[in-house]
Order: C-alpha cells, then structure tokens, then sequence
C-alpha cells in the first residue's frame, strides 16, 4: 500500500458517496512549478468560491475541496463535521431540510445532504472542518484527470467512496446553519455584471482583421455545451485572421482565448494542456475566471479589453475581498462556534 | 536563459517554461506587488527583470549536454507508407531518423511530451489530416520536421514510425519527466526482443 493511503486510513471523520453525480472532483488552488513537463496548474475552476468554502469553515484557504457540477451526488456523513458550500446553487437539502450556499454548516452524524436542482452558476464547492485528505501528487492534492494522479485516487468520485478528513473539534447539538453569511455586496464585486468578462489582448491580438476586432469588442458570445475542465468553447461569432498563418507552438494559461481554425474561440480553463499553437487574442483576467466559470452553457456575455494595470488592480481588490471575508469568517466562527 | 531563471529570479517568481522561440515567466502579481511596493504594473515589473537579465545572457557559449539514449522499435503502423511518400525503403528511414541527435525544443500538448527537432527533410511527413483516436504510449512519431514520442496513451495526428520501451513519463517517481527543454536525445533501433525484454509499459 502506498504511503499516502495509509495516511488517508488513519483518519476519523469521513463521509460517504452514497450517489454518484457527474463529475466531482477534489481540487485545490492548483499544481504549480511543473508546466515545463507538461503538468498544467489544474485545480479549482472557481478559485474564489473555493477559498471561500475553506473560510467558512475555518480552513486557511489551500485545503482541497469537493468541485461538484450538477447532476450532484448524494453524501452521508459518518461523523459530526463544520462544512460549507460555496459557488453555484444546486437546491441543497440536509436532512430534507434546505441549506443556503455561502454559509456555514453544523451537520450531525448521519446526515444526508442532496442536491435538487440547479438554481444559479455551474461549479458547487464543499469544504469540510480539517480538509478533505486527498493524494498529494507533485506538491498539490488536485485530480489530474488526464494522468490518473493526486485528489482521491486520481479519479472522479463514485458511489461508496469514502473520504476522510480532519476530525471535528467543535461541539454541537443538532444540524444548523450559523446565522450569518457572506454579504451580497462583496459576492456581487466578483460575480457581477454576468454578461461582461475583462481580458487582455493577447499576444497575436493584432493578427485579427479589423471587423473581427470588432465582434470581439462589441458582440455577444454564447457559452457552447461542448465546454469542460479543459477549455469553455464560445459560438455566437466568427472571428478570423488579417492572413491565415501558420504558428509555432507556444505556452499558454488558463484564461487563454485561442482562435480555432473554423472561427470559434475557446476559453482555456484549469485543466488545459500547457502549450498550443492557435493565435491567443485576448485573455480572460484572473479575476473574471470565477465569474467565467460559473457561466452555464447557453449564458451570453461580452468581452471587454482592459488594460494589464487594471487586470492587476482588479486582482488586488478580489484578494482584498478575500482577505475580508477570511477576517468575517473568523470572528464569526469563534463567536458561534465552542471547542 | 530558463536556466538563469533558476539561479536569479525575484520573489513572487513561479516558474518559466521555455518554447520553440519564446519563454514564457510565471509570476504572483501580489507577492510582487506587496513585497517590492512598486507604482508600476507587476507586469512591467517582470519584463524589465526579463530584459536585464536577457542583456546579460552570454550566448557566445553553447552548452552542448550529452545525448539521452532511447531505443526505439521501429514498427510504427505509418512506418511503410512514410517510406512510401518519399520513396525510401523503410531501413533508410530508420537509418535517417537515428543518424543524429534531436534537440528537444519544448515540452507540451501531453505530460512530458517532447517536441523535438530538426528531423531531416527527407523524411519529414505532415500530420494525418483527421488525427487517430488512440495513439499507444512510447509511439514514436514524425510531424513535419519535428519528432516526438507519446509520453501516455492519447489521440493523436503524428506519423508513427515505432515504439519505445522507454517510459518517457512516469508518476511514480519525484523527478516524473525523461526528458527537458534543451536535452538531446539520440535514437538507436533496437529488436522486437530487445523490445520486449526492456518494456516499461
């Protein structure tokens, strides 16, 4: 048996999968230092959402987390545990009874947490008290897909999985939602306006003819369902090349807007390959990724070109929000919450 | 220069990863920004680094590393039909694509998948136009005048010409990838027993 599984048995507290959804994945902020082998940053879609989930909880905000699309899987909890949900809003129930995203949750032994429907946004995070115990593979426990390497086993969740994680410190009578949560306001600066995503030009933005720099700036994209982990592919418009031209491959990030031969754009996201050779015309800001994510396939939105000074900006002002939320999310843990 | 970068770089620095003609620096725009209190973008930031650091690289030296060894069962199902386009016999084919070491000029597309070059032009042969759905790991293969071996199983468009028993990416060690931008890699033909004896897979 392999060292990281014996350290995943040793565990206390564990939940149970007692329904597959699609797929949910364990995921942290990302694998990092190792794209000149080809091994891509992966990890959460929804980096925000995800950090978040670990404050709610009292995590710092690196602890891997449960990334759940809807259809979702149905969870028992074998041990009493602090968790949260974050990001899209799936309907959750406890028990039958509804629970809030954004919030934190006391959920007793035995517990059954489901999800009904839809409502909002695409990518659903569960983070527990302690973290989920995953395999660390290359310094990060993010599921590589691909590979077959780190998160639970290097694979999707399924029916009787159990994952562990840390045990409970907390004492509590009953299931309950702790009477505070995340204020609009602040969800508001990451998540809206939905239909606007900022970018970068791109490093062959200027190999666009002009009407297509156009539609780029003006028109509306459609999010097609052909959109994973990998890449969100856009339709709507047709872009093309001043002349078609032959590129040598180069690297690319997540964020990444490549042009495809037949017009379409694809959106590189967290599980992209780390080189491409497609013209890159503009890149979606870090920022705006949590809000590109969310999107669900059918949603529209317009790009609108920033400068690499505002990109930044708006990335000190999210980190700035998440800074304040951790702070919240303390105070209110050790005022509601009894070792 | 990915090398330089190793040695100096600043803090909030993540990594850099080389391509054909560029290189590409990873960096934390906050790190950089709390701990150097700049007024300027982060982004300019690393770009005059990048360039102070270029102005200083000395390419008068090449450094030349020895030749990685990989053996190579040359029984590629496009080996005949490579031979073929160029009207070559498939041993001439072989014979040129061991008769010197290839460059590895990115790592890309796969895990560990190495972009390598310059394959003579004599058997340089473009990608199939609709790519097969399942390409073994360890094929080796050509794409125009580029060569690479397939690190996992995968789809892919290059010409297959053999296989090697040589696992280019392994997940069970620390150190996962054979192979590095800027490595030289040397093919030697080997035998269907050889073959069999050495796999990895």
């Amino acid at each position: 048996m392999l060292p990281s599984v014996k350290k995943i048995l040793k565990s206390s507290m564990s939940i149970k999968i007692i329904k597959a959804g699609a797929i949910s994945t364990l995921q942290d902020a990302g694998r990092f230092g190792h794209r000149n082998i080809g091994v891509g940053s992966g990890g959460a879609m929804d980096v925000f959402a995800m950090t978040v989930a670990n404050y709610l909880c009292g995590n710092g905000g690196q602890q891997p987390v449960i990334e759940i699309n809807f259809p979702a899987p149905q969870i028992l909890f074998e041990e009493d545990a602090v968790i949260s949900l974050a990001g899209a809003d799936f309907d959750a129930t406890i028990n039958d009874n509804n629970v809030p995203v954004w919030r934190t949750l006391l959920v007793k032994k035995d517990a059954v947490l489901k999800f009904k429907q839809p409502l909002s946004g695409a990518k659903l995070y569960l983070a527990v008290h302690g973290g989920w115990q995953e395999q660390q593979w290359l310094n990060s426990g993010s599921t590589h897909l691909k590979l077959g390497a780190g998160g639970y086993f290097g694979r999707a969740l399924q029916k009787d999985d159990i994952i562990h994680c840390g045990s409970n410190k907390f004492l509590f009578e009953e299931n309950k939602i702790l009477p505070w949560q995340i204020s609009l306001h602040e969800l508001g600066r990451i998540y809206q306006p939905q239909n606007i995503i900022r970018c970068i030009k791109g490093a062959e933005y200027n190999l666009l003819n002009v009407w297509s720099k156009q539609k780029l700036k003006q028109n509306n994209f459609i999010i097609n369902n052909q959109s994973d982990r990998m890449g969100i592919r856009l339709t709507g418009n047709s872009l093309s090349l001043k002349q078609s031209t032959e590129l040598i491959s180069s690297v690319v990030d997540a964020g990444v807007v490549q042009l495809l031969p037949e017009g379409n754009c694809i959106v590189l996201m967290a599980d992209h390959q780390t080189t491409g050779g497609y013209p890159r015309i503009v890149s979606v800001i870090k920022a705006d990724l949590p809000r590109l994510s969310q999107l669900n396939p059918g949603k529209v939105f317009r790009f609108k070109i920033i400068t690499i000074k505002e990109a930044e900006d708006a990335l000190m002002s999210m980190l700035q929000t998440l800074n304040e939320i951790k702070n919240a999310c303390d105070h209110n843990l050790n005022k509601y919450l009894r070792h | 220069m990915q090398r330089i970068f190793e040695r100096q770089h600043f803090e909030g620095f993540i990594e850099t990863v080389p391509a054909y003609n560029a290189l590409a620096v990873f960096y934390d725009v906050a790190i950089i920004k709390h701990r150097y209190q700049i007024e300027i973008s982060a982004f300019n930031f690393v770009k005059s680094f990048t360039e102070d650091l270029l102005a200083e690289l000395n390419t008068g030296i090449v450094i030349k590393p020895e030749a990685i060894i990989i053996p190579v069962y040359y029984n590629g199902e496009d080996l005949e039909s490579v031979a073929q386009q160029h009207q070559l016999s498939t041993a001439e084919v072989v014979a040129i694509h061991t008769a010197k070491p290839y460059r590895v000029f990115m790592i890309g597309f796969l895990p560990g998948f190495a972009y390598m070059g310059k394959v003579d032009e004599r058997i340089a042969t473009p990608r199939h136009a609709a790519p097969r759905a399942n390409v073994k790991a360890g094929s080796v293969g050509i794409a125009g005048l580029q060569t690479g071996i397939y690190p996992l199983q995968s789809p892919g468009g290059w010409q297959l010409i053999g296989q090697t028993p040589i696992k280019i990416f392994d997940l069970q060690k620390k150190d996962p990838c054979l192979l590095k931008a800027g490595d030289n890699v040397q093919f030697v033909a080997i035998g269907k027993k050889d073959f069999e004896k050495l796999n990895e897979y």
